[in-house]
């Protein structure tokens, strides 16, 4: 298979990248220094939320690995294994996954002990290990793993008024038939020829944007239609975060009214906490929430009754300022369609949400007493700092109000003409979103 | 009960052990095997090493009858030998003995071997034959005899003399005696076994009936100081012994008598023990009133200004013998010997000696305390065990979590005892009496050696813990070395291998204190799999 030429240069650039870096390791303990490596930490601790910037990130925090500290000593040796896998496979030309990676480097090693035993163990167990060890190798030599040829399975799917040259190939996004591209792993070898868009849709559920896809929505509106099929995984934050940042196109998220249906949306907003190192290549602090919001669902009188219960009010002013005085809209469904459509938030739900904006909101909202003492060893929990604003407390405490969800396919259920022709171009006229 | 009439004999002391001979431990075949075996050999030995000779000493058990259990048992020792004019006394009077005087030896009593005799006379009527010879005569002397049992006196069968035609002294005894050897047999090799722990400067060489040769050969040429006589000191003695002094010096001065007699008693101190009592110094035993001799006893008693006894009468082993003895039997991972300064009780000098042995050939300890091995006067003590004074220090004084030691354990723990008067529990002389100044001599002893078996335990703890640190990172270095060299596209050139891996070995070795070959060795012994 003749490699494009894309590709031949981002292999030289990796195989370069990691040769130095480990010749610099060498060459320093040869000095009498230590030999360790010396990289960002990935930890929760060392994961902040830049305000300024609206996204997660790693913080300064460092993290030595010493082949000498008996505690880092077998990371260290997995960490230099899996180098050196990576580096033979970008010799090789080869294109392996994470779990290629894994079961290249599984193999066992025996000693004999001071008393005389052979004991044994494996170089890693589980993926987990081996996981973990590229993620380091990420932030050690600062590159993504798409540009050491990593490949990862393609979830992500688009449509649109796009031509790409990915590889040695030119595809037109609009010629794609009933079916889509699948956005590749490695995103940043895709070349932009040619786009004319008003803006991004991206929808969280594949099925609606099939349906999306076959009603026409994109061709009429002008839109690149996205969908992660769920949490979306790094190529297709990556190809979002470009149509944002290269062709400034707004970016409208859609997803189900849930609490997992926001985290989704945040992760494409502000990074995710696994991934954090990556934020600032993969997040796109632009995108906006389109919804569905539980406000679509209740309007916002139900929220003033909250409001007017006792505490209520002050509780939440003190988590973010100015909740009393947001805005007011009328709901898209009516009480019949909303009784047909909405089903009840379980437990596993409502623990998602108190992760997002924090135990006092929930405390403050919830009416079930049954919610209510089974989410009290949650207390303490302080919430996400980029889900603690009125919007966002308020979408929240309705939830826990009511204690009700949504899934999209539900306002399809209204009518996939009202989803398409009213729904989405009516908020996004409107400005009826939260970021 | 009536008793005019009633008469009363006087029997001899010969007699007397005749009809009470469980008392000295021949109460039946294999205890009286065990005691003839046992007391000869203390005999040999101490014709030997108490006078400064390297001990060469030969013990024979033959079969001596088809039918009957008879053994004829033959000792040979290269001592000083024995004058032939006390031959038959030393032999064939029952109380006769050189022991008396105030020095440590392994016998006290002087019955032991005509027990012996005694033993062999009523079991198969044969004779002893005693062949003897000191180092500057020109002759050696055969003696057969029988004691006469109510006149407590030896009876000659038979003697002679032959020129000596090589440089030979020391003493050949043999007896033959009914014994049951088959169940004797464990306890004589035992007997032998710890004999040889504490002498590891004599050969000795045991030949069974079974024609079996026990060896244990000499390992080192150090021999313990021998003891020197000494006069007994004031507090050690009692009314009768000084009923007897008074008696022996009729016609000397009391000052006189007690300034030759005891150690510690100048004049001016006689004087001053003669005044306190209110007696004259010049006056003569036989004009002491009873009274006086009580009071006088009191006086000297009571006297608290003595210099403490003298231990030159002692004859301690010393470390290097006992270091040198256990290493020769167990071999051991750690060995420390404790030798006590000389203390007193009543009078009596004693030395307090210690050692443990730890790993090796050290046999397993019981569940609940070391293996303990425990010496009077370089006599072993085998039986009684549980009420001995060292096994309740061993078991009640020591806190032995302390020193780091759980049971079972590879401990062995060796304590002895010697003083001019050891303080047995009964005549069985197997174990020690519980004297609180002895006792806190065996547990400091115990004690300063079990704080070296801790900082050893605790050093070898910490060279393992060093040990195991090491490996967990030294197991990884064939694989970075490896994964290194792919990077730096050398890894098919084996003398970058060899180099890298040095490095690698060397950094760890530095880093952790471990010696580079130790390293060397784990990463040698590393197989990557497939």
């Amino acid at each position: 298979m003749a490699s494009s030429e894309v590709d031949i240069k981002t292999r030289s650039r990796a195989l370069e990248l990691i040769r130095s870096h480990f010749k610099k390791l060498v060459e320093e303990s040869e000095k009498g220094h230590k030999l360790q490596l010396v990289f960002p930490k990935r930890t929760l601790s060392n994961t902040i939320y830049d305000q300024k910037a609206k996204m997660l990130l790693l913080g300064p925090d460092v993290q030595y690995r010493s082949f000498t500290d008996i505690n880092e000593a077998k990371k260290f040796m997995q960490t230099l294994l899996m180098a050196s896998i990576i580096y033979n496979t970008l010799r090789n030309n080869e294109y392996p996954t994470i779990r290629d990676l894994f079961y290249r480097g599984k193999h066992s090693i025996s000693y004999t002990s001071v008393d005389g035993k052979t004991i044994s163990e494996n170089s890693w167990d589980e993926q987990r290990e081996s996981d973990s060890v590229i993620r380091d190798l990420e932030v050690l030599l600062n590159i993504l793993r798409e540009d050491l040829l990593i490949l990862s399975k393609e979830k992500g799917k688009v449509v649109g008024n796009l031509v790409i040259r990915s590889g040695n190939d030119v595809i037109d996004l609009s010629k794609m038939g009933h079916g889509a591209y699948a956005i590749e792993p490695t995103p940043d070898l895709i070349e932009f020829i040619d786009v004319d868009a008003e803006y991004v849709l991206v929808v969280e559920k594949d099925a609606v944007f099939q349906q999306l896809h076959r009603y026409g929505f994109w061709r009429k509106n002008k839109v690149v239609l996205v969908t992660s099929a769920g949490q979306p995984d790094r190529a297709t934050r990556r190809f979002v975060r470009r149509l944002s940042e290269e062709y400034k196109l707004p970016v409208y998220v859609l997803c189900d009214s849930d609490p997992y249906g926001f985290y989704i949306y945040s992760v494409f907003k502000v990074g995710s906490i696994t991934l954090s190192y990556e934020s600032e290549r993969l997040s796109t602090p632009t995108a906006k929430f389109i919804g569905v919001t539980l406000t679509d669902i209740f309007g916002t009188e139900i929220f003033k009754d909250v409001l007017k219960k006792h505490g209520v009010k002050e509780a939440l002013e003190e988590v973010t300022k100015g909740i009393s005085k947001l805005g007011s809209k009328q709901p898209y469904l009516t009480p019949e369609e909303r009784k047909n459509f909405v089903i009840k938030a379980k437990l596993r739900d409502v623990e998602r949400a108190v992760e997002l904006v924090g135990y006092r909101v929930a405390e403050a909202c919830l009416e079930s007493p049954e919610y209510k003492s089974k989410i009290k060893r949650k207390e303490g929990a302080s919430g996400y700092p980029w889900f603690l604003t009125p919007e966002w407390v308020r979408e929240l405490c309705i939830f826990f109000y009511t204690t009700s969800k949504l899934e999209i396919e539900a306002i399809t259920g209204k009518g996939l003409k009202f989803l398409a022709d009213e729904y989405i171009p009516r908020k996004i006229k409107s400005g009826d979103w939260i970021e | 009960m009536s008793t005019i009439g009633e008469k009363y004999t006087s029997i001899s002391p010969a007699e007397f052990f005749y009809k009470y001979r469980e008392v000295a431990g021949f109460a039946n075949p294999v205890k009286a095997f065990y005691q003839t075996i046992k007391e000869l050999i203390d005999n040999a030995l101490d014709a030997t090493d108490m006078h400064g000779v390297l001990p060469d000493v030969k013990i024979s058990i033959e079969r001596a009858d088809e039918v009957q259990e008879f053994y004829k048992i033959t000792v040979e020792d290269n001592g000083i030998g024995l004058p032939p004019d006390v031959v038959p006394y030393a032999f064939g009077r029952v109380l006769f003995s050189s022991k008396y005087s105030m020095k440590q030896s392994r016998g006290m009593y002087g019955l032991g071997v005509k027990m012996v005799v005694l033993y062999a006379q009523m079991t198969t009527g044969r004779p002893i034959e005693v062949t003897t010879s000191r180092e500057n005569y020109r002759m050696i002397y055969y003696f057969k005899l029988r004691i006469d049992i109510n006149k407590n006196e030896p009876v000659i069968i038979e003697r002679g003399a032959w020129r000596k035609t090589r440089d030979w002294h020391g003493t050949i005894v043999s007896v033959t005696i009914e014994g049951d050897w088959n169940r004797a047999k464990q306890r004589i090799l035992e007997y032998l076994h710890r004999t040889s722990i504490i002498t590891p400067y004599a050969n000795i060489t045991l030949i069974t009936p079974e024609n079996e040769i026990v060896h244990y050969p000499r390992v080192t040429t150090v021999l313990p100081r021998p003891p020197r006589e000494t006069k007994p000191h004031p507090h050690g003695i009692d009314l009768e012994m000084l009923k007897m002094l008074l008696n022996n010096n009729g016609d000397k001065t009391l000052e006189e008598i007690l300034v030759s007699s005891f150690q510690s008693i100048g004049s001016s101190t006689a004087k001053v023990l003669l005044s306190t009592a209110g007696i004259d110094p010049s006056k003569k035993p036989r004009e002491l009133a009873e009274e006086e001799i009580q009071k006088l006893f009191n006086t000297i008693k009571n006297y608290d200004k003595y210099r403490p006894p003298l231990s030159s009468a002692l004859s301690p082993l010393g470390r290097e013998v006992i270091e040198a003895g256990l290493k020769r039997i167990f071999e051991p991972e750690f060995l420390y010997a404790v030798s006590r300064s000389p203390r007193s009780y009543e009078g009596h000098p004693f030395i307090v000696e210690a050692a443990l042995s730890y790993g090796g050939k050290t046999p397993m300890s019981p569940q609940d305390q070391p293996v303990v091995l425990r010496y009077a006067n370089r006599v072993p003590l085998i039986y009684d065990e549980s009420t001995d004074v060292i096994t309740q220090v061993v078991k009640e004084d020591i806190n032995w979590d302390h020193y780091m030691t759980s049971f079972p354990a590879q401990l062995a723990i060796l304590v002895h005892i010697c003083s001019t008067k050891i303080p047995f529990r009964g005549v069985g002389k197997e174990s020690i009496a519980d004297i609180p100044e002895i006792r806190r001599e065996i547990r400091l002893a115990i004690m300063e050696a079990a704080r070296e078996l801790k900082h050893y335990l605790a050093r070898k703890a910490r060279e393992k813990e060093a040990l195991r640190r090491v490996e967990t990172i030294a197991k990884y270095i064939p694989e970075v070395a490896r994964s290194l060299l792919i990077i730096l596209e050398d890894e098919s050139n084996e003398y970058a291998k060899k180099t890298l891996t040095h490095k690698l070995v060397t950094l760890v070795s530095k880093r952790s204190g471990v010696p580079v070959n130790v390293v060397d060795s784990i990463v040698k012994s590393v197989e990557i799999g497939a």
